[in-house]
């Protein structure tokens, strides 16, 4: 049972869904003590011990339902027992468990692995060389009987058996060293006579033997749907994803906005993390012993007086100041979304939009969804986006009325190309709020190289922040993010 | 080092197949499908945590609790809040209770020292019995400590994580895998009886991997059709069951839609029982909309809902019944808008 697990488990990293390998040790636990006689059960054990991403579920479910099964054959004649009933022909652990195996011939059929090749010295393709029959190999041991011949495509199998030397008839399959081809069919005749030797009940080989019978026949038509579904499992990952084009209308669909909320949660753990615990003393808390003795050894040590303290997590205080002018209409809607995502994730975020006037828009944003936001601000509602951006004026708005919101605790983000069309740009207010707060980053669609062209006061704003990075699309930000982690890792050290 | 403690006597169910499980969790007036039992039947017998994840109202909470009556087993909450830390949740040290034996022990501790010959001797003494203060005695047991060191199993319920911090989740990481739990001063305190030890969570943020892979995962969605209807039976006995069979049939449709916080199964309790103090007979376009601020909890989703109820309503009465059953919900809602786009063409071509 552990190999289809492992391949399983092989299948599922392939297509991103991460296990490891006590996750998949679990799995096997868990059938084990659940049992594999239902479909349903066996997939629930495996999704539980495997997957712990909500969002992978859907593609597990997939990926189960092509594995663990073969499509059950067009005219349903293959696999009709003798009394009558038919079964599937299923590739799942049923499957492999077939119907009236008697107990022997599966202890020593389970370690058995069958690969298989074209006879006809085709090139083995690299998608081809992927093709692994043994859970199939495994099944058609039990269920087939002689000859598939159909022009160009007749398989032969390489029988690898396991010597087994605990098992009585075990190695009994190997007809010779691993690789060496042998008859499928003298195969089972093999195992036939191996089971009579081992004195199992007649009626049950004779049921076996009626089974088996006719399957054969419809192996290549069998070996066709086994590389269908196998070219099902391997698509996603042939077909690679092509890097994503630079979107244009900044529509954001469910992914980018997962991925965007989770740079923001690793930036904001970022923030988080620079502050440390920090003890204060406090009406509340717990009785700090060391400064409750310290301050009571003038009574003698008799603890008249508690000092009780907290120890306290800074969450990251944040105010977002964003350029919405026309110069930076293309990433507008993306800085839009970023403010936005900034503000749903984290308590204490403020957020602000200028072009020439400057006005706060936190109380929107927890209002309405991101595209009414959006839309709110680019419809002129809040403040005049027809206007020339002024970056001087805007610093001086936000100074004089909003000074508030820059403490020693917050980080200001600036979002903006720094274009302040030959205003004045009152660098010293940009100083000033450094001061002020614990950090300025400043993050603009520009690059480097563009800001010396025009009227950019970029060279005058940038030597103030502690950061400024340059962010036009979701990578970069992901980027910046991480540069952030690193620069503050080293700082550390 | 164990709780020097006598075992006192319990008795508690075992669950041997997932069957019973079904069938025990019924009794207890829990409606749940195989797949929920068969993640709570490995983990009783896996010993492994149960993580649960899901939308707000779907009884998660709830079914801790139900399978702590259903095992006989006593409960233990922990609820779980921004800035909680290990002292709200494991265990803390009485600083107060210790000053004062101090304090009221220095006389009794002076003329033990009395005859001590020099300092180096006196220190040597004190060591010996320093354990005195750093002893269970001293120790308010929090409730993770409690489930570790209860003498009977019990199911111990960690509720909504993700409103932790993520620090919470690393010291989280020894109990889960090991049961047991180290107090630097007195040593490792082993759990006798693995609790059973569910997590709750909404997630709203990414638990970390170190947890989910101690973990059994199971992701609780909004049931099928048949299965709301069987709770609403069994909880709400008195509505009729043409009603019931409407207000899911609505439910459902409002659910496909795309709401801030769509309703889930405590709210569609709630919406029945207020429709039996009603006395409603059948769903009406008034009685819904008077009723709809039960359901849904945000004006802009009651707003947009009572726009729309014509159609869903329509729908209610079997014109487009929608089998939303064994999708999830994203092929709900586009199922839905199909149907909704289908309906309107029809309706311009009459």
């Amino acid at each position: 049972m552990d190999i289809p697990i492992t391949r399983f488990v092989a299948l599922l990293k392939r297509h991103g869904i991460t296990v490891s390998p006590a996750e998949a040790i679990d799995a096997l636990q868990g059938l084990a003590l659940a049992g594999i006689d239902d479909r349903e059960t066996v997939r629930v054990v495996l999704r539980s011990t495997l997957v712990k991403q909500c969002q992978a579920i859907a593609e597990f479910d997939r990926l189960f339902d092509l594995f663990f099964s073969l499509p059950a054959p067009a005219d349903g004649s293959l696999a009709t027992g003798p009394d009558g009933a038919t079964a599937p022909l299923q590739l799942d652990k049923n499957g492999a468990e077939a119907p009236a195996a008697p107990e022997g011939a599966r202890a020593e059929l389970a370690p058995v692995e069958i690969e298989t090749e074209r006879t006809t010295r085709a090139p083995v393709t690299p998608e081809y060389e992927g093709v692994d029959l043994s859970l199939f190999g495994q099944h058609l041991l039990l269920q087939q009987r002689r000859d598939p011949g159909e022009a160009g495509y007749k398989p032969t199998f390489h029988v690898n058996a396991r010597h087994n030397p605990g098992l009585p008839g075990g190695g009994e399959l190997s007809a010779g060293d691993p690789g060496e081809e042998i008859d499928l069919g003298g195969a089972v005749e093999a195992l036939l006579a191996d089971l009579r030797a081992l004195e199992v009940d007649e009626a049950l080989l004779e049921q076996l033997e009626a089974q088996l019978a006719g399957s054969l026949s419809r192996l290549p038509d069998l070996l066709r749907r086994y590389r269908a579904r196998d070219a099902a499992l391997q698509r996603p990952h042939n077909a690679a994803p092509a890097p994503p084009r630079p979107r244009r209308s900044y529509r954001f669909n469910d992914h980018e906005r997962r991925q965007m909320d989770e740079i923001i949660r690793r930036l904001g753990r970022q923030m988080r993390g620079a502050l440390s615990y920090r003890k204060t003393t406090n009406r509340r808390g717990r009785i700090n012993v060391s400064r409750t003795i310290r301050s009571n050894l003038k009574y003698d040590g008799v603890p008249f007086f508690p000092v009780l303290s907290n120890q306290r997590e800074e969450r990251p205080r944040l105010t977002v100041i964003c350029d919405v002018s026309l110069s930076v209409r293309t990433t507008a809607r993306f800085m839009l979304h970023l403010v936005y995502s900034l503000q749903s994730l984290f308590s204490r975020v403020r957020s602000f939009v200028f072009v020439s006037d400057l006005a706060e828009i936190s109380a929107e944003i927890e209002r309405s969804s991101l595209e009414e936001t959006i839309d709110r601000v680019f419809s002129g509602e809040i403040i005049n986006t027809e206007e020339n951006s002024n970056y001087g004026r805007a610093l001086e708005i936000f100074y004089e009325r909003y000074r508030s919101a820059a403490t020693s605790r917050t980080t200001l983000i600036i979002l903006g190309d720094g274009r302040g069309n030959r205003n004045p740009p009152n660098a010293w207010i940009l100083e000033e709020l450094r001061r002020r707060c614990k950090q300025v980053i400043w993050l603009t669609p520009e690059s480097r190289g563009s800001w010396h062209l025009g009227a950019s006061d970029m060279p005058t704003y940038a030597p103030i922040c502690h950061k400024v990075e340059v962010v036009r699309n979701l990578d970069q930000l992901g980027r910046v993010a991480e540069n952030l982690v690193r620069s503050s890792f080293a700082n550390r050290r | 080092m164990r709780w020097s403690r006598v075992g006192a006597e319990w008795s508690t169910y075992v669950f041997e197949t997932i069957d019973q499980v079904v069938t025990l969790l019924r009794q207890q007036r829990y409606i749940c499908d195989r797949k929920l039992a068969t993640v709570i039947f490995l983990a009783l017998k896996m010993n492994k945590p149960v993580l649960i994840e899901g939308p707000a109202g779907v009884g998660k909470t709830e079914l801790a609790k139900t399978v702590a009556r259903a095992l006989n087993r006593s409960l233990i909450r922990l609820q779980c809040y921004e800035g909680l830390d290990e002292a709200r949740a494991l265990y803390e040290w009485e600083y107060g209770k210790q000053l004062l034996y101090t304090q009221i022990l220095r006389e009794k501790i002076g003329s033990l020292f009395a005859e001590m010959e020099d300092l180096r001797a006196a220190v040597e003494y004190l060591r010996q019995h320093e354990d005195v203060f750093f002893s269970e005695h001293f120790m308010v047991r929090r409730p993770i400590l409690q489930a570790i060191a209860s003498p009977e199993p019990v199911v111990l319920l960690i509720d909504e994580i993700d409103r932790a911090e993520e620090q919470f989740e690393a010291f989280l990481l020894e109990v889960l895998s090991d049961f047991q739990v180290t107090v630097p001063e007195i040593g490792t305190i082993i759990a006798r009886h693995p609790p059973l030890v569910c997590i709750t969570g909404n997630s709203t943020r990414e638990l970390s991997d170190a947890l989910k892979r101690r973990c059994l995962h199971l992701a609780i969605g909004y049931p099928d059709e048949e299965r709301e209807l069987e709770i609403i039976r069994l909880k709400v006995p008195e509505l009729r069951e043409t009603l019931a069979r409407q207000m899911v049939g609505l439910i459902r449709r409002i659910r496909a839609m795309d709401l801030r916080k769509a309703p889930s199964i405590s709210e569609t309790l709630d919406w029945a029982q207020a429709l039996v103090l009603l006395n409603a007979e059948r769903l009406s376009r008034e009685l819904v909309e008077e009723t709809l601020q039960l359901i849904l909890k945000y004006d802009r989703d009651v707003q947009q809902v009572s726009a729309q109820l014509p159609v869903l309503l329509e729908g209610a009465d079997g014109a487009a019944r929608l089998t939303f059953d064994n999708m999830d919900l994203r092929e709900q809602q586009e199922r839905y808008r199909t149907n909704e786009r289908a309906y309107f063409s029809s309706r311009r071509e009459e």
